[in-house]
Protein backbone atom coordinates (compact mmCIF):
# COMPACT_ATOMS: atom_id res chain seq x y z
CA UNK A 1 0.00 0.00 0.00
CA UNK A 2 1.24 3.73 -0.60
CA UNK A 3 -0.04 6.42 0.62
CA UNK A 4 -0.17 9.94 -1.44
CA UNK A 5 0.41 13.31 1.13
CA UNK A 6 1.36 16.60 -0.90
CA UNK A 7 2.44 14.87 -3.70
CA UNK A 8 4.95 12.82 -1.76
CA UNK A 9 4.05 8.71 -1.52
CA UNK A 10 5.17 6.72 1.31
CA UNK A 11 5.63 3.52 1.45
CA UNK A 12 3.95 1.79 4.27
CA UNK A 13 5.68 -0.03 6.50
CA UNK A 14 3.52 -2.68 7.41
CA UNK A 15 3.17 -4.32 4.26
CA UNK A 16 0.06 -6.78 3.76
CA UNK A 17 1.99 -10.44 3.09
CA UNK A 18 1.05 -10.80 -0.29
CA UNK A 19 3.00 -8.15 -0.96
CA UNK A 20 6.00 -9.75 0.54
CA UNK A 21 4.87 -12.83 -1.20
CA UNK A 22 4.97 -11.40 -4.57
CA UNK A 23 8.13 -9.44 -3.93
CA UNK A 24 10.20 -13.12 -2.86
CA UNK A 25 8.50 -14.86 -6.09
CA UNK A 26 9.68 -12.01 -8.37
CA UNK A 27 12.71 -11.89 -6.90
CA UNK A 28 13.24 -15.79 -6.93
CA UNK A 29 12.73 -14.73 -10.84
CA UNK A 30 14.70 -12.24 -11.60
CA UNK A 31 17.71 -14.47 -9.56
CA UNK A 32 16.75 -17.38 -12.23
CA UNK A 33 16.78 -15.16 -15.51
CA UNK A 34 20.55 -13.39 -14.13
CA UNK A 35 21.53 -16.88 -13.09
CA UNK A 36 20.91 -18.48 -16.65
CA UNK A 37 21.95 -15.31 -18.54
CA UNK A 38 25.06 -15.67 -16.14
CA UNK A 39 25.71 -19.20 -17.08
CA UNK A 40 24.95 -19.18 -20.97
CA UNK A 41 27.51 -16.86 -21.15
CA UNK A 42 30.07 -18.36 -19.61
CA UNK A 43 29.38 -22.01 -20.78
CA UNK A 44 28.11 -21.49 -24.87
CA UNK A 45 31.04 -20.89 -26.61
CA UNK A 46 31.60 -18.40 -29.30
CA UNK A 47 30.77 -20.10 -32.76
CA UNK A 48 30.50 -18.64 -36.54
CA UNK A 49 27.35 -18.74 -38.30
CA UNK A 50 26.89 -22.59 -39.41
CA UNK A 51 23.53 -22.87 -41.58
CA UNK A 52 21.83 -25.59 -44.09
CA UNK A 53 18.72 -25.88 -45.55
CA UNK A 54 16.27 -27.90 -45.60
CA UNK A 55 13.89 -28.25 -48.86
CA UNK A 56 9.96 -27.88 -47.34
CA UNK A 57 8.15 -29.21 -50.32
CA UNK A 58 7.89 -28.24 -54.24
CA UNK A 59 4.58 -27.15 -55.34
CA UNK A 60 3.23 -25.82 -58.50
CA UNK A 61 2.35 -22.02 -58.80
CA UNK A 62 1.04 -19.58 -61.39
CA UNK A 63 4.24 -19.42 -63.98
CA UNK A 64 6.78 -22.01 -62.54
CA UNK A 65 7.39 -23.53 -59.15
CA UNK A 66 7.58 -23.10 -56.10
CA UNK A 67 10.69 -24.65 -53.91
CA UNK A 68 9.82 -23.95 -49.98
CA UNK A 69 12.66 -24.78 -47.35
CA UNK A 70 13.77 -23.83 -43.95
CA UNK A 71 17.73 -22.31 -43.04
CA UNK A 72 18.76 -22.92 -39.86
CA UNK A 73 21.83 -21.47 -38.01
CA UNK A 74 23.43 -23.54 -35.75
CA UNK A 75 26.16 -21.32 -34.73
CA UNK A 76 25.54 -18.97 -31.61
CA UNK A 77 26.21 -15.95 -33.76
CA UNK A 78 23.67 -14.35 -35.87
CA UNK A 79 23.99 -14.07 -39.93
CA UNK A 80 22.24 -11.26 -41.72
CA UNK A 81 22.58 -10.49 -45.21
CA UNK A 82 22.11 -14.18 -46.32
CA UNK A 83 22.06 -14.86 -49.82
CA UNK A 84 20.60 -18.22 -50.67
CA UNK A 85 21.20 -19.97 -54.42
CA UNK A 86 19.21 -22.09 -55.89
CA UNK A 87 20.10 -24.39 -58.73
CA UNK A 88 18.87 -26.80 -61.22
CA UNK A 89 21.22 -28.87 -62.97
CA UNK A 90 20.26 -30.93 -65.94
CA UNK A 91 23.09 -33.18 -67.84
CA UNK A 92 26.00 -31.19 -65.83
CA UNK A 93 24.73 -28.33 -67.07
CA UNK A 94 23.15 -25.62 -64.91
CA UNK A 95 19.72 -24.88 -66.68
CA UNK A 96 18.14 -22.13 -64.33
CA UNK A 97 19.55 -20.24 -60.96
CA UNK A 98 17.47 -17.76 -59.08
CA UNK A 99 18.55 -16.16 -55.47
CA UNK A 100 16.61 -14.86 -52.57
CA UNK A 101 18.04 -13.07 -49.51
CA UNK A 102 17.14 -13.32 -45.76
CA UNK A 103 17.79 -10.08 -44.06
CA UNK A 104 19.02 -12.22 -40.78
CA UNK A 105 19.47 -15.84 -39.47
CA UNK A 106 19.50 -15.60 -35.82
CA UNK A 107 21.67 -17.89 -33.93
CA UNK A 108 20.74 -20.86 -32.64
CA UNK A 109 17.12 -20.33 -34.85
CA UNK A 110 15.60 -21.30 -37.76
CA UNK A 111 13.44 -19.33 -40.59
CA UNK A 112 11.41 -19.84 -43.95
CA UNK A 113 11.83 -19.06 -47.70
CA UNK A 114 10.76 -19.94 -50.78
CA UNK A 115 12.52 -19.99 -54.41
CA UNK A 116 10.88 -19.80 -57.71
CA UNK A 117 12.19 -21.80 -60.70
CA UNK A 118 10.62 -22.00 -63.76
CA UNK A 119 11.60 -25.31 -64.87
CA UNK A 120 10.19 -28.15 -62.80
CA UNK A 121 12.84 -29.00 -60.30
CA UNK A 122 11.73 -32.73 -60.09
CA UNK A 123 13.12 -33.25 -64.18
CA UNK A 124 16.29 -31.95 -62.83
CA UNK A 125 18.96 -32.06 -60.07
CA UNK A 126 18.52 -29.36 -57.78
CA UNK A 127 20.94 -27.98 -55.45
CA UNK A 128 20.39 -25.13 -52.54
CA UNK A 129 23.15 -23.79 -50.83
CA UNK A 130 24.13 -20.48 -49.00
CA UNK A 131 26.46 -18.34 -50.60
CA UNK A 132 27.75 -15.78 -47.86
CA UNK A 133 26.66 -13.69 -45.56
CA UNK A 134 27.54 -10.14 -43.07
CA UNK A 135 27.83 -9.55 -39.68
CA UNK A 136 24.48 -8.09 -38.39
CA UNK B 1 -38.78 29.66 -14.25
CA UNK B 2 -35.25 30.08 -12.34
CA UNK B 3 -35.24 26.04 -11.63
CA UNK B 4 -35.77 25.47 -15.44
CA UNK B 5 -32.64 28.48 -16.02
CA UNK B 6 -30.80 26.81 -13.65
CA UNK B 7 -31.23 23.05 -15.13
CA UNK B 8 -30.46 24.80 -18.84
CA UNK B 9 -27.36 26.50 -17.81
CA UNK B 10 -25.70 23.36 -16.03
CA UNK B 11 -26.87 21.15 -18.93
CA UNK B 12 -25.08 23.95 -20.91
CA UNK B 13 -22.01 23.81 -18.81
CA UNK B 14 -22.72 19.37 -18.89
CA UNK B 15 -22.24 19.32 -22.70
CA UNK B 16 -19.10 21.84 -22.95
CA UNK B 17 -17.43 20.36 -20.31
CA UNK B 18 -18.19 16.89 -22.33
CA UNK B 19 -16.49 18.70 -25.69
CA UNK B 20 -13.69 19.67 -23.62
CA UNK B 21 -13.22 16.35 -22.47
CA UNK B 22 -13.29 14.96 -25.97
CA UNK B 23 -11.26 17.61 -27.52
CA UNK B 24 -8.49 16.69 -24.69
CA UNK B 25 -9.07 13.15 -25.50
CA UNK B 26 -8.14 14.00 -29.08
CA UNK B 27 -5.06 15.81 -27.95
CA UNK B 28 -3.95 12.96 -25.54
CA UNK B 29 -4.38 10.73 -28.26
CA UNK B 30 -2.23 12.33 -31.09
CA UNK B 31 0.30 13.47 -28.53
CA UNK B 32 0.94 9.84 -27.42
CA UNK B 33 -0.15 8.00 -30.86
CA UNK B 34 1.76 9.85 -33.10
CA UNK B 35 5.18 8.49 -32.93
CA UNK B 36 3.35 5.38 -33.81
CA UNK B 37 1.12 6.49 -36.57
CA UNK B 38 4.24 7.68 -38.23
CA UNK B 39 6.53 4.24 -37.94
CA UNK B 40 6.77 2.19 -40.99
CA UNK B 41 6.48 -0.73 -39.18
CA UNK B 42 3.43 -0.18 -37.09
CA UNK B 43 2.08 0.14 -40.82
CA UNK B 44 3.13 -3.16 -42.18
CA UNK B 45 2.21 -4.74 -39.17
CA UNK B 46 -1.08 -3.33 -39.92
CA UNK B 47 -1.09 -6.10 -42.90
CA UNK B 48 0.95 -8.77 -42.17
CA UNK B 49 0.30 -9.40 -38.44
CA UNK B 50 -1.81 -12.63 -37.59
CA UNK B 51 -5.13 -11.72 -37.62
CA UNK B 52 -6.11 -13.93 -34.15
CA UNK B 53 -3.30 -11.93 -32.28
CA UNK B 54 -4.63 -8.35 -33.47
CA UNK B 55 -7.52 -9.89 -31.82
CA UNK B 56 -5.99 -10.34 -29.07
CA UNK B 57 -4.45 -7.14 -28.32
CA UNK B 58 -7.80 -5.21 -29.56
CA UNK B 59 -9.82 -7.51 -27.08
CA UNK B 60 -7.24 -6.91 -24.19
CA UNK B 61 -7.36 -2.92 -24.71
CA UNK B 62 -10.88 -2.78 -23.46
CA UNK B 63 -10.48 -4.16 -19.65
CA UNK B 64 -6.55 -2.21 -19.50
CA UNK B 65 -8.93 0.86 -20.73
CA UNK B 66 -11.61 -0.10 -17.96
CA UNK B 67 -8.74 -0.18 -15.60
CA UNK B 68 -7.39 2.79 -16.33
CA UNK B 69 -10.58 4.69 -16.20
CA UNK B 70 -10.93 3.17 -12.86
CA UNK B 71 -8.11 4.49 -11.78
CA UNK B 72 -7.46 7.86 -13.11
CA UNK B 73 -11.10 8.58 -14.61
CA UNK B 74 -11.33 11.93 -15.64
CA UNK B 75 -14.32 12.73 -14.07
CA UNK B 76 -12.83 11.13 -10.79
CA UNK B 77 -15.02 7.95 -11.68
CA UNK B 78 -15.33 6.03 -8.88
CA UNK B 79 -18.42 3.65 -10.31
CA UNK B 80 -17.19 0.81 -12.82
CA UNK B 81 -20.56 2.17 -14.98
CA UNK B 82 -18.53 5.25 -15.15
CA UNK B 83 -15.21 3.47 -15.51
CA UNK B 84 -16.65 1.33 -18.92
CA UNK B 85 -18.56 4.51 -20.12
CA UNK B 86 -15.52 6.18 -19.95
CA UNK B 87 -13.29 3.48 -21.64
CA UNK B 88 -15.62 3.49 -24.21
CA UNK B 89 -15.08 7.09 -25.07
CA UNK B 90 -11.76 6.55 -24.84
CA UNK B 91 -11.90 3.69 -27.67
CA UNK B 92 -14.39 5.92 -29.45
CA UNK B 93 -11.79 8.61 -29.93
CA UNK B 94 -8.84 7.01 -30.59
CA UNK B 95 -10.54 4.83 -33.55
CA UNK B 96 -11.55 7.68 -35.84
CA UNK B 97 -8.03 10.15 -34.55
CA UNK B 98 -5.84 6.78 -35.99
CA UNK B 99 -8.30 6.78 -39.51
CA UNK B 100 -8.21 10.26 -39.84
CA UNK B 101 -4.25 10.55 -39.39
CA UNK B 102 -3.40 7.86 -41.06
CA UNK B 103 -5.51 9.07 -44.28
CA UNK B 104 -4.09 12.79 -43.96
CA UNK B 105 -0.37 10.61 -44.23
CA UNK B 106 -1.55 9.12 -47.41
CA UNK B 107 -1.24 5.49 -46.15
CA UNK B 108 -5.24 4.64 -46.72
CA UNK B 109 -6.11 4.32 -50.04
CA UNK B 110 -9.02 2.65 -52.25
CA UNK B 111 -6.68 0.63 -54.34
CA UNK B 112 -5.90 -1.00 -50.68
CA UNK B 113 -8.00 -4.36 -49.40
CA UNK B 114 -10.44 -4.09 -46.50
CA UNK B 115 -8.14 -6.11 -44.22
CA UNK B 116 -5.08 -3.77 -44.96
CA UNK B 117 -6.95 -0.74 -44.20
CA UNK B 118 -9.07 -2.06 -41.02
CA UNK B 119 -5.89 -4.02 -39.93
CA UNK B 120 -3.54 -0.50 -39.93
CA UNK B 121 -6.99 1.19 -38.44
CA UNK B 122 -7.44 -1.33 -35.38
CA UNK B 123 -3.98 -1.66 -34.47
CA UNK B 124 -3.16 2.09 -34.22
CA UNK B 125 -6.42 2.31 -32.57
CA UNK B 126 -4.44 0.35 -29.13
CA UNK B 127 -2.15 3.49 -28.52
CA UNK B 128 -4.35 5.84 -29.04
CA UNK B 129 -6.93 4.78 -26.89
CA UNK B 130 -4.72 4.46 -24.10
CA UNK B 131 -3.64 8.20 -25.23
CA UNK B 132 -6.57 9.43 -25.60
CA UNK B 133 -7.73 7.98 -21.67
CA UNK B 134 -4.30 9.41 -20.27
CA UNK B 135 -5.08 12.79 -22.39
CA UNK B 136 -8.10 13.02 -20.70
CA UNK B 137 -6.83 12.68 -17.37
CA UNK B 138 -3.34 14.57 -17.63
CA UNK B 139 -4.00 17.16 -19.74
CA UNK B 140 -7.05 17.91 -17.62
CA UNK B 141 -7.15 19.57 -14.31
CA UNK B 142 -4.82 19.12 -11.65
CA UNK B 143 -6.02 16.16 -9.38
CA UNK B 144 -5.99 17.61 -5.49
CA UNK B 145 -3.33 15.98 -4.73
CA UNK B 146 -3.11 17.30 -0.95
CA UNK B 147 -6.27 14.77 -0.52
CA UNK B 148 -4.97 11.95 1.40
CA UNK B 149 -4.81 9.24 -0.84
CA UNK B 150 -3.80 5.64 -0.78
CA UNK B 151 -2.75 3.42 -3.72
CA UNK B 152 -3.62 -0.69 -3.44
CA UNK B 153 -0.53 -2.91 -4.07
CA UNK B 154 -2.96 -4.58 -7.14
CA UNK B 155 -3.26 -1.10 -8.83
CA UNK B 156 0.38 0.24 -8.32
CA UNK B 157 1.44 -3.09 -10.31
CA UNK B 158 -1.39 -2.40 -12.87
CA UNK B 159 -0.10 0.94 -13.40
CA UNK B 160 3.63 -0.17 -13.78
CA UNK B 161 2.23 -2.85 -16.47
CA UNK B 162 0.15 0.08 -17.96
CA UNK B 163 3.32 2.32 -18.23
CA UNK B 164 5.06 -0.65 -19.52
CA UNK B 165 3.31 -1.33 -22.42
CA UNK B 166 2.63 2.19 -23.53
CA UNK B 167 6.85 2.51 -24.28
CA UNK B 168 6.71 -1.02 -25.45
CA UNK B 169 4.13 -0.27 -28.44
CA UNK B 170 6.61 2.32 -29.01
CA UNK B 171 9.34 0.57 -29.23
CA UNK B 172 8.14 -3.39 -29.87
CA UNK B 173 7.35 -2.81 -33.48
CA UNK B 174 10.85 -1.34 -34.98
CA UNK B 175 12.92 -3.63 -36.75
CA UNK B 176 15.76 -1.81 -34.37
CA UNK B 177 14.99 -4.16 -31.38
CA UNK B 178 15.54 -7.11 -33.61
CA UNK B 179 18.74 -5.47 -34.64
CA UNK B 180 20.05 -4.92 -31.24
CA UNK B 181 19.47 -8.32 -29.65
CA UNK B 182 20.97 -9.88 -32.78
CA UNK B 183 24.03 -7.45 -31.84
CA UNK B 184 24.00 -8.15 -28.26
CA UNK B 185 25.77 -10.71 -26.32
CA UNK B 186 24.33 -12.33 -23.62
CA UNK B 187 26.78 -10.45 -21.02
CA UNK B 188 25.25 -7.12 -22.70
CA UNK B 189 21.80 -8.46 -22.24
CA UNK B 190 22.86 -8.93 -18.32
CA UNK B 191 24.19 -5.76 -17.77
CA UNK B 192 20.94 -4.41 -19.51
CA UNK B 193 19.30 -6.18 -17.18
CA UNK B 194 20.89 -4.68 -14.21
CA UNK B 195 20.61 -1.46 -15.23
CA UNK B 196 16.91 -1.51 -15.83
CA UNK B 197 16.43 -2.45 -12.37
CA UNK B 198 18.87 -0.32 -10.88
CA UNK B 199 17.27 2.86 -12.98
CA UNK B 200 13.51 1.57 -11.70
CA UNK B 201 14.07 1.95 -8.13
CA UNK B 202 16.44 4.58 -8.68
CA UNK B 203 13.68 7.14 -10.53
CA UNK B 204 11.56 6.02 -8.02
CA UNK B 205 13.10 6.36 -4.70
CA UNK B 206 16.61 7.95 -5.00
CA UNK B 207 15.52 10.52 -7.30
CA UNK B 208 13.11 13.71 -6.10
CA UNK B 209 10.78 13.70 -8.73
CA UNK B 210 7.47 15.42 -7.86
CA UNK B 211 5.53 12.32 -7.17
CA UNK B 212 8.19 10.17 -6.28
CA UNK B 213 8.37 7.54 -3.02
CA UNK B 214 10.08 7.88 -0.17
CA UNK B 215 10.31 5.34 2.72
CA UNK B 216 9.86 6.04 6.50
CA UNK B 217 13.36 6.65 7.95
CA UNK B 218 13.24 3.37 10.22
CA UNK B 219 12.61 1.25 6.59
CA UNK B 220 15.63 -0.26 5.14
CA UNK B 221 16.06 0.36 1.50
CA UNK B 222 15.67 -3.29 0.46
CA UNK B 223 12.16 -3.64 1.80
CA UNK B 224 10.55 -1.32 -1.24
CA UNK B 225 13.44 -3.15 -3.07
CA UNK B 226 11.68 -6.29 -2.88
CA UNK B 227 8.22 -5.34 -3.03
CA UNK B 228 7.85 -2.80 -5.58
CA UNK B 229 11.25 -2.72 -7.64
CA UNK B 230 11.60 -6.26 -8.40
CA UNK B 231 7.62 -7.59 -8.89
CA UNK B 232 7.72 -4.39 -11.20
CA UNK B 233 10.34 -5.59 -13.26
CA UNK B 234 8.86 -9.03 -13.79
CA UNK B 235 5.39 -7.17 -15.14
CA UNK B 236 7.72 -4.84 -17.49
CA UNK B 237 9.57 -8.25 -18.89
CA UNK B 238 6.02 -9.95 -18.83
CA UNK B 239 4.23 -7.04 -20.82
CA UNK B 240 7.62 -7.07 -22.83
CA UNK B 241 7.50 -10.81 -23.59
CA UNK B 242 3.48 -10.35 -24.66
CA UNK B 243 4.68 -7.13 -27.00
CA UNK B 244 7.18 -8.94 -28.90
CA UNK B 245 5.11 -12.30 -28.97
CA UNK B 246 1.80 -10.13 -30.52
CA UNK B 247 4.32 -8.36 -33.22
CA UNK B 248 5.94 -11.74 -34.17
CA UNK B 249 9.18 -10.49 -33.26
CA UNK B 250 9.69 -14.05 -31.56
CA UNK B 251 9.61 -16.24 -34.52
CA UNK B 252 10.91 -19.52 -34.57
CA UNK B 253 14.54 -17.95 -32.33
CA UNK B 254 16.05 -19.90 -29.55
CA UNK B 255 15.22 -19.43 -25.75
CA UNK B 256 18.05 -17.40 -25.27
CA UNK B 257 17.61 -15.28 -28.24
CA UNK B 258 14.38 -14.43 -27.25
CA UNK B 259 15.43 -14.34 -23.53
CA UNK B 260 17.96 -11.28 -25.01
CA UNK B 261 15.24 -9.21 -27.23
CA UNK B 262 13.17 -9.49 -23.95
CA UNK B 263 14.99 -8.16 -21.81
CA UNK B 264 16.38 -5.62 -24.49
CA UNK B 265 12.39 -4.14 -24.66
CA UNK B 266 12.47 -4.70 -20.99
CA UNK B 267 14.49 -1.72 -20.62
CA UNK B 268 12.24 0.82 -22.24
CA UNK B 269 9.50 -1.14 -20.58
CA UNK B 270 11.16 -0.90 -17.09
CA UNK B 271 10.90 2.54 -17.90
CA UNK B 272 7.87 3.47 -18.55
CA UNK B 273 6.79 1.20 -15.82
CA UNK B 274 9.11 3.56 -13.32
CA UNK B 275 7.36 7.02 -15.04
CA UNK B 276 3.50 5.42 -14.27
CA UNK B 277 4.29 5.10 -10.77
CA UNK B 278 5.68 8.81 -10.69
CA UNK B 279 2.74 10.01 -12.95
CA UNK B 280 0.01 8.43 -12.74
Amino acid sequence: MTKSENGRRRERQDAHWIEWLTGIVSALLVAALLGWLGWEALMRPTTPPDLSIHVVSTQPSSGGYRVAFDISNAGTTTAAAVTVIGRLIKDGQVIEESPVVFDYVAAQSKTQGAIFFRNDPAASEMVMRPAGYTSP
Amino acid sequence: MTDDAASAESDQSEFSRFITGLARGVAGALFFALPMLMTMEMWYLGFYMARERLLLLVILNIPLLVLLAHRIGFEKTVSWRDAVRDAIVAYGIGIPTSAIVLAALGLLRGDMSASELIGKIALQSVPASIGAMLGRSQLGDEDDDTERKSTPYHSELFLMGTGALFLSLNIAPTDEMIVLSYKMTIWHALVISLISIALMHGLVYAVSFMGGHELSPETPWWHAFVRFTLPGYVVALTVSMLTLWIFERLGDSSAIEIMVSVIVLGFPAALGAAGARLIL
